[in-house]
């Protein structure tokens, strides 16, 4: 299985993966010059440089969390059925190994592949907050959290991939997590606003899709302290139950939930690879 | 034992949204003697490529079993001894010949006194020594097909499976694999071979089978295939149509080619003495006589064109 995830690493490299990684790095060194211009903009108020500084960490967090999840489905969804399109996989399938310690080398060369650049993300946003300001430990109580979204993409992908090609397997990861963003950033506050019950219980059903909603929320909790004054408050108007459906409540079984959901697929995965024909 | 057996094996595909399942193999019986090189022929479409998958393990048979030196088709245990040269196949081109090399060697789990030492021989043996630290995708198709058949002799496998080695190889570069696969058959190994070159087939193999529509039609040893059934050409000073007559009493087939020459097809060569009998009791003037066994090409085309019908 180590050779399977130092292969996967390699053909990582190989798709120039590496040159996204420069790309955020990039990102982030832009983002670390938003607490000046924040500060400037607002006429040299020392609390507005607090403020934006914390905005760079959120924003920065943002950022983490949408490129290594985008890098988990563009390795994880090119990582079976296109590799044996290719042909790579008929002189390797046919060696003493059984095909769940191949799917799971894969898994773990990918994971392995978006965790280490999205620590590498993280700690040079803790680098650029330290240089300037007093550093935020939130955001490394938040990385775990924000290191899910990765995995959980990146293990659909892989599911899927173990029987569609890499361009079906990546629309559809991305079609289901643009369903979850959707129902949660704009279904959310309309069904709340018009109380429409079926608009409700599609963005219930969507955090059963891709539990996204609860990711947000479980980094969301590590970093509450950041959000500038105001941000996280709840509206003014509304009845209990509209603002609990407005900012759900982080719940104790949330984490095992996300956990379950991405066994879920692992396993799905492996059982159609490892009944699937390969030729 | 035999290297492989299959007894009854199937396999049907049934497309997703497609109507029609289609037979590829159909009650596939097979057995190849261990130690020899079998050749595995058939036109295309037959199943070649579908049986060979079943074997190494990539396809699920339908129905049937096949047995790979003794263990089931697909174990480890089976893998563990068997080679396996695809037909189509890309390799990691971004790594280097010996770097490919290892990274087989590590997934046949070789310890790496072994794996550098056969890394040298299997260089040596596909005549790629000079080439070891030049990444693959610098290699031309034909050297492709030769690192492909090092990896799957590296880890000295009793068993090899080769699936259209030559295909993509210059006259020098296929006298190379037929070396290669003597050189297997002297260690004892086996190998089996599915080659669209007859010429290649005939000049390494000891057994063949011909496989049409997922079924095998014939197997044997390439003498009992081939003997059964002799060509001979008869120069005549004159073809009468006494001669023609007689020699068709004693030939199964019996064709005049041009004014002077007659091809006839006997059953066996202990026949063809009587070709010449028939000539001269018909008062024909016998001027030579060559006889030639059947090319495999022959008795393919002629299998396939039965088969057909």
């Amino acid at each position: 299985m180590v050779t399977i995830i130092w292969l996967t690493l390699n053909e990582a490299m190989r798709r120039r993966a590496f040159l996204g990684t420069l790309i955020i790095l990039a990102a982030l060194y832009g983002l670390s010059f938003l607490p000046r211009a924040f500060h400037q903009a607002l006429g040299g108020n020392p609390q507005s440089f607090e403020i934006g500084v914390n905005l760079m960490i959120l924003f920065g967090l943002d950022i983490i969390k949408f490129f290594s999840s985008v890098l988990a489905i563009v390795l994880g969804a090119g990582a079976i059925t296109s590799e044996i399109e290719r042909g790579y996989l008929a002189a390797i399938l046919p060696r003493p190994l059984h095909r769940f310690e191949l799917f799971l080398g894969k898994w773990l060369g990918v994971m392995l592949f978006c965790t280490a650049n999205a620590v590498l993300w993280t700690a040079l946003l803790w680098v650029s907050v330290a240089l300037q300001a007093k550093p935020r430990a939130e955001m490394w109580h938040a990385l775990p959290y924000v290191l899910l979204y990765p995995v959980l993409y990146g293990t659909l992908a892989l599911a899927l991939s173990s029987f569609s090609s890499a361009a079906i397997a990546a629309m559809f990861t991305v079609a289901a997590g643009a369903f979850a963003y959707f129902a949660d950033h704009f279904l959310r506050p309309i069904a709340a606003f018009f109380d429409v019950e079926l608009l409700q219980r599609i963005v219930s059903l969507s955090e059963w899709v891709v539990p996204m909603a609860v990711l947000k929320r479980l980094v969301q909790a590590r970093v509450d302290a950041l959000a500038p004054p105001g941000m996280n408050e709840a509206p003014p108007l509304g009845s209990e139950e509209v603002l609990l459906f407005l900012k759900p409540p982080v719940h104790s079984l949330d984490l095992a939930y996300v956990g379950l959901y991405i066994l879920v697929w692992l396993l799905v995965g492996l059982v159609i690879f490892q009944r699937r024909d390969v030729q | 034992m035999w290297a492989i057996e299959t007894r009854g094996l199937r396999k049907v595909f049934r497309p997703l949204l497609g109507r029609h399942a289609v037979v590829v193999v159909d009650h596939l019986d097979l057995q190849v003697p261990g130690g020899t090189v079998f050749g595995f022929l058939g036109p295309n479409g037959a199943g070649k490529t579908t049986t060979i998958q079943m074997l190494i393990g990539n396809v699920y048979p339908t129905a049937g079993k096949a047995w790979v030196l003794g263990y089931p088709a697909g174990s480890i245990h089976a893998k563990r001894r068997l080679g396996f040269l695809p037909e189509k196949f890309q390799f990691h081109d971004f790594l280097t010949a010996e770097e490919f090399l290892r990274l087989h060697g590590r997934l046949a789990r070789m310890d790496s006194a072994t794996l550098n030492r056969r890394i040298e021989e299997v260089l040596e043996l596909v005549g790629l020594t000079e080439r070891r630290k030049s990444k693959i995708r610098e290699f031309s198709k034909g050297m492709q097909q030769r690192i492909g058949l090092a990896q799957a002799i590296l880890h000295d496998p009793e068993l090899v499976i080769l699936d259209e080695p030559t295909s993509a190889l210059d006259p020098l570069g296929r006298r190379r694999v037929r070396e290669v696969i003597q050189y297997l058959k002297q260690q004892g190994k086996t190998v089996f071979l599915n080659s669209h070159l007859l010429s290649e087939v005939e000049r390494s193999c000891d057994y063949v089978a011909i496989l049409h529509r997922g079924r095998v039609v014939k197997q044997g040893t390439l003498d009992e295939l081939l003997v059964n059934r002799s060509v001979v050409t008869l120069e005549l000073r004159q073809i009468t149509s006494a001669v023609l007559d007689a020699l068709r009493r004693v030939a199964r087939r019996v064709q005049p080619i041009d004014e002077r020459r007659i091809v006839a097809e006997v059953e066996q060569e202990s026949q063809i003495p009587a070709l010449a009998r028939a000539v001269v009791l018909a008062e024909g003037e016998l001027m030579g006589m060559q006889a030639q066994r059947e090319s495999l090409e022959d008795l393919f085309i002629q299998v396939v064109a039965e088969e057909g019908k």
